[in-house]
């Protein structure tokens, strides 16, 4: 029971990491694209949350499989595994070279991926809600049949 | 509709197409009639082995044979009228029809003539790999289906002639009295009342043909002949639908209604045949050829005297659209193409203007230059920017009062008011660091193939000889490293006497010994350079190594290098195999071509270089690679070799004895031992993103190339360059270039950086439209160039250009030019093979060509009621031609062992930085006729350098001819050649250039004069000689040879299959 408390946080806090590292690259491209940053640093900013980022929603996705949550892995498991296929193919990290021209794509891809990443927050928060909510139920029944232990006798 | 006949033309399965398209086929197989026809010829034979100088490929591709229509007298010009579109008609033939046996070799030479790609070795064997199978490309083509076709069907709709849309009225009676050529005649129903009219090209003599059609005919959009094909009772059976039934087999690609489309399309086309006329359809010279080279867009700079010359900035269509929709019909590309620092023209030069302390007058917010089309107000205290108008105060300093005319009193005193190019010398905050003096580095190959190429030897000794005059002379710096398997570095110091060399062979953690001493100032240290210069070749002497440790000498000559930037020049033999960066051996797959996969043969494969293309740019380090390739001329030799892969291409043929017409098998003529290394596509990025450029020289041998490489490095070495350069184009209000193509790094949305930038180089961009109307009337765009010149000035290269903005369509195709839009089509194609396949690249550039004639030829086909004739305007009348050039040039053509691998990338390369001019004469050579001025002492060079037609006919067995591409010259000798020339010139004794220039006869060192002044014309590459002999095989079998000989038949066939090309287009048009 308390384990569960335990794991919904967890996903919880590695849910927002994903979310503030996606963000920062988007706002690394926007810099990029507004001209504040130069090309050099953004790509290096870029690539250096990208394994992270990875990792982390690697993390996230067994954190399920291994709890036993199995519709939440479904949900998280695509993702996981677009990211392992570009790993493989060795399209994970951001062209230096090239970054103006696949700069919108790139943007696209992130704006894409930060909304799926915002539908997981919201699952979570929401699976974590009813959690709570079955937990306070429960605590509250439980409270409920030690005082019907305690008024039933009364009311007899 | 268009579209299929392309594709048809350009390969696609053959058998298909025709179950696709019976009409087409039939429709080519009286092309192909037309190449048969030529053939047939009691000249043809001749002229066609002289063409290809190779008798010996059976399904090369149409022939071009001897034409009867060299022949034709040349015809009455018809009175043209107006100055509407005009429609022409091609001279008429006046060749015998009756004497061809017709149906009999159409089929097989139909199939030839739509073969669209040059010579295939007939036996083409590959020890490693199984000889190309199910690419369509390499199918046998097939003739059954276009024999079904030739049988005398007829049907209906096809037969009669519709009076609705036929631009000629009712059929011409005297037409059947002459079935078999249609005579010069004036058909009485021209429709007199539309602007429109008919009119024969002018009569064209064999020397010359469409010398200058421009000003025969004016008008601006032109027509050419509707297509007549194939209704003539004389003339082979006409087109026929027979191919119905089989059209009802299982089909995937058009559905029946499209079907249908192409059928009254091609029904409607030709109607406008009167039943019993004989046109070939479009002559081979009736086409427009562009034997005056590239012309610079005239009009538009007379209408905006104040413009920077066309040679800097040139713009795909000086009318700029005014509407996001009037853009998308303009089907071609929009943008433009830049050669910052281009030759300036006779007699000019760029003003150089120094503001001193007061700072470059700019517009306040857009931060565009002060240039000759802003507007000065309130006095002459304000000045309104031409791009954004916004009003900005005059500086103090540069105030003037204005005459009455709003005019500054001191315009022509002022170059920056007078002049669209100007140079500004730039003040102290337009550096972010002292400006860097002018530094060469030298990475130098010195493994054993580099020494026994003797590539070590010319490069060594031509260094040495440019030492004089690098540019920026007291400042000047040098450095070398020399590599095979270690790293050799060598210590300059001007105390020394010697120079001192350090070799560090821990090539995975390189470090740079005695950081301070490697880069040297040339003027201090100049004794010290030369003698390891004069030593350089001996050093290395008698080396054994083969390995090459490139990745890490690389990262070496960065560590050197990233202190100050500046131009590092490698010179790469052997595949790089130690340490990082060592490439695999990948050479030409056959199985790839066609599949997804293909365009990964063309690109880098070890991201190593990009980043270390990223890094050089980041330190302003420019690099230019020479890569040299092998020839192994034995088998010992390979096994030295024994990691690299060889491919062994053996070209056996059938051989017809021109004497006896028999067919001769001949044994397997030549085995050129190649290795295909696929090293440039890696090397490519270096300079791709430094701003440099790559130099190849396949099978390079000091003893033949050795004058080439000289004349391109002592070029590259002493040409004005700018360093660390960045270039940014501003544009009007409504407009933004969205996409920049050629070799160079964006540094941000818009920005460019160049490390070194010269006078060879040219970008392209593509120009969008921000807003969905422009409500201004004119567009400005002006290009800055900000560098450092070799004296050590920070300086600023200005060219402000204007241009008009239209709302009709028409008037954009009016303004075109076509030399910027080949130029930024063949950059577009090219970096398309980088992301998909060959053939993906060349249907796209078919198609935009295609859809933009299209678009054109309704604007006026529909008022003019033109059904069936191609039009296009005066200004895009090379660009079919151009187009089909593109696709027959190095990086597009073809598909496997169609042009080395490693040649492909290279010339790709080259191609994406080339100004217009050279890649015009690139893609159409110029072909001039020498023998004369040989023999006639009296004859004017001028005279010499008229340009013939790219067609067989050009080419008279008596004479003696240069081929000159910018790249190469081929000198082709006649079979009739006088003997005295042979005989002064060594001709028939030998091919190499030694000869022909050693002979020390008065021919020929008139011929080298030729050659010379030649060469002159355009200095950015060297053109080694090649002499070609008619019909003869290359005994020598030298892999150059091979592809020279290739190149020039692909010359030849290009123009060809063009002038099929074009009449395909026309006839659908």
């Amino acid at each position: 029971m308390h384990w569960d408390l335990v794991l919904w946080l967890i996903a919880i806090l590695s849910n927002i990491g994903l979310l503030v590292i996606l963000i920062y690259q988007i706002i690394c491209l926007s810099d990029l694209e507004a001209d504040y940053m130069n090309p050099y640093e953004s790509s290096e900013n870029i690539n250096a949350m990208v394994i992270p980022e990875f990792l982390l929603q690697g993390a996230f996705c067994a954190l399920f499989l291994f709890s036993g949550h199995w519709i939440m892995f479904l949900f998280t498991l695509p993702v996981a595994v677009y990211h392992a296929r570009l790993f493989m193919k060795g399209e994970h990290l951001v062209d230096v070279t090239e970054i103006f021209r696949t700069l919108s794509l790139e943007k696209k891809y992130r704006l894409i991926k930060l909304a799926i990443y915002l539908v997981f927050f919201f699952l979570v928060i929401v699976r974590y809600l009813l959690f709570l909510f079955w937990l306070v139920i429960a605590i509250y029944n439980s409270l409920a049949d030690e005082d019907e232990a305690v008024t039933g006798i009364w009311l007899l | 509709m268009d579209e299929l006949i392309l594709s048809l033309c350009c390969g696609l399965p053959r058998q298909r197409s025709c179950q696709l398209f019976p009409q087409l086929c039939a429709h080519s197989r009286f092309v192909a009639s037309e190449c048969s026809l030529w053939r047939e010829e009691g000249s043809g034979k001749e002229l066609n082995q002289m063409a290809t100088g190779n008798p010996g490929h059976p399904n090369f591709p149409g022939k071009p044979a001897a034409s009867p229509f060299a022949a034709a007298p040349p015809s009455a010009t018809s009175p043209f009228v107006s100055s509407g579109p005009v429609a022409s008609r091609p001279p008429p033939n006046s060749a015998p029809a009756n004497t061809m046996p017709f149906s009999s070799s159409a089929p097989l030479a139909g199939s030839q003539a739509l073969t669209f790609r040059p010579a295939v070795p007939t036996a083409l064997s590959d020890p490693s790999a199984p000889p190309p199978g199910p690419a369509p490309l390499h199918v046998p083509p097939t003739s059954n289906h276009l024999q079904r076709f030739s049988a005398p069907q007829f049907l209906g709709p096809v037969q009669t002639p519709n009076i609705r849309t036929s631009p000629i009225g009712p059929p011409n009676m005297a037409l059947p009295v002459q079935p078999n050529m249609a005579p010069p005649m004036q058909r009485p129903g021209v429709p007199v009342s539309t602007p429109p009219l008919t009119f024969r090209p002018p009569p064209q003599t064999p020397g010359g043909p469409m010398a200058s059609p421009s000003q025969t005919f004016t008008p601006a959009p032109l027509a050419t002949t509707p297509p007549y094909f194939a209704q003539q009772p004389g003339y082979g059976p006409p087109p026929s639908q027979p191919g119905m039934p089989v059209m009802q087999q299982p089909l995937s690609a058009p559905p029946t209604s499209a079907m249908q489309n192409l059928i009254e399309d091609f029904s409607s086309l030709s109607m406008g045949t009167v039943p019993g006329s004989m046109d070939p359809g479009l002559d081979s010279k009736a086409l427009p050829r562009p034997l005056e080279g590239d012309v610079e867009p005239s009009a538009f700079t007379e209408a905006y005297p104040m413009n920077c010359n066309p040679k800097y900035f040139r713009l795909t269509t000086s009318g700029i659209p005014n509407s996001q929709s009037l853009a998308s019909r303009w089907h071609l590309p929009l943008g433009a193409v830049v050669c910052p620092l281009a030759k300036a023209p006779e007699g000019e030069e760029v003003p150089v203007v120094n503001f001193g302390s007061a700072g470059i007058v700019r517009c306040r917010r857009c931060r565009t230059y002060i240039n000759p089309y802003v507007t000065f107000t309130d006095g002459g205290r304000k000045w309104r920017c031409n791009m954004c108008a916004l009003l900005n105060d005059v500086p103090g300093d540069y105030f003037a009062h204005l005459d009455a005319t709003g005019r500054r009193i001191d315009t022509d005193q002022r170059p920056e008011l007078k002049n669209g190019s100007v140079e500004f010398v730039a003040p102290t905050e337009y550096m972010v660091r002292p400006p860097m003096p002018p530094l060469y580095f030298f990475l130098i190959d010195v493994s054993v193939s580099a020494v026994r190429s003797g590539m070590l030897e010319v490069v060594a000794q031509t260094i040495k000889s440019c030492l004089d005059d690098l540019p920026g002379f007291p400042r000047t710096q040098i450095g070398f490293i020399t590599f095979d398997s270690t790293i050799h570095f060598y210590n300059m110091k001007s105390t020394l006497t010697q120079p001192q060399m350090m070799v560090v062979s821990d090539v995975d953690d390189i470090f740079v010994p005695l950081p301070d001493d490697l880069l040297v100032n040339l003027s201090e240290s100049r004794t010290v350079v030369e003698s390891f210069l004069d030593s350089l070749p001996s050093m290395f002497q008698d080396t054994m190594n083969v390995e090459s440790a490139f990745g890490p000498a690389l990262k070496a000559a960065f560590m050197v290098m990233s202190q100050l930037g500046g131009k590092l020049l490698i010179f790469q033999n052997s595949l790089p195999s130690i340490g990082v960066g060592r490439l695999r051996l990948r050479g030409d797959d056959p199985r790839v071509y066609g599949t997804d996969k293909e365009h990964s043969l063309r690109v880098a494969e070890d991201p190593f270089y990009k980043q270390m293309a990223a890094d050089f740019t980041k330190y302003q380090i420019g690099v230019n690679v020479y890569a040299f390739s092998d020839k192994y001329t034995d088998i010992a030799s390979l096994g030295t070799h024994n990691s690299k892969l060889v491919y062994l291409y053996i070209y056996g043929s059938q051989t017809t004895d021109p004497v006896t017409s028999e067919a001769i098998t001949s044994e397997i003529l030549l085995v050129v031992l190649f290795v295909d290394r696929n090293l440039t596509a890696d090397l490519r990025t270096l300079s791709k993103y430094t701003g440099g450029q790559v130099y190849y020289y396949p099978g390079f041998q000091s003893t033949t190339q050795k004058d080439k490489l000289r004349h391109e490095l002592a070029r590259d070495l002493t040409r004005e360059t700018a360093w660390e350069a960045v270039m940014r184009i501003r544009c009007g209000k409504g407009v933004r270039f969205s996409s920049y193509h050629g070799n160079f790094m964006l540094r941000s949305t818009d920005l460019l950086a160049l490390p070194a930038v010269d006078c060879d180089k040219a970008f392209a961009m593509q120009l969008s439209l921000e807003e969905t109307l422009l409500t201004t009337q004119t567009v400005y765009f002006q290009v800055a160039l900000l560098y450092t010149a070799s004296c050590g000035e920070r300086r600023i290269r200005v060219h402000t250009a204007a241009a008009p903005v239209v709302s009709d369509l028409g008037e954009m195709y009016r303004q075109a030019d076509t030399g910027a839009i080949v130029s930024l089509l063949g950059r577009l194609a090219i970096e398309k093979t980088l992301s998909s396949k060959l053939e993906d690249a060349r249907n796209y550039l078919q198609m935009r060509i295609v859809r933009s004639l299209r678009e054109y030829r309704n604007l006026y086909a529909v008022q003019h009621r033109l059904a069936g004739r191609m039009i296009y305007p005066e200004s895009l009348k090379y660009l079919p031609l151009y187009g089909l050039a593109l696709c027959k040039s190095v990086p597009l053509r073809g598909g496997y062992a169609d042009v080395l691998l490693d040649e492909r990338c290279a010339a790709g390369s080259t191609m994406m930085t080339l100004p217009v001019k050279s890649l015009l004469k690139l893609l159409y050579p110029s072909l001039i006729r020498a023998d004369e001025f040989l023999l006639k002492a009296s004859f004017d060079l001028k005279d010499v350098e008229r340009r013939l037609p790219l067609t067989a006919e050009s080419l008279d067995p008596r004479g003696l001819y240069v081929f000159d591409d910018g790249f190469r010259f081929v000198i082709w000798s006649g079979r009739m050649l006088s003997p005295d020339i042979a005989r002064s010139l060594n001709i028939a004794s030998d091919v190499s250039e030694v000869k022909l220039s050693e002979s020390d006869s008065d021919m020929s060192r008139r011929l080298t004069r030729l050659l010379d002044r030649l060469r002159e014309s355009d200095p950015a590459y060297y053109q080694l000689c090649h002499l070609v002999r008619q019909g003869e095989q290359p005994e020598k079998g030298t892999i150059f040879l091979q592809t020279l000989l290739r190149i020039k038949q692909g010359g030849f066939v290009s123009v060809f299959i063009l002038n099929k090309m074009a009449s395909t287009l026309e006839r659908r048009n």
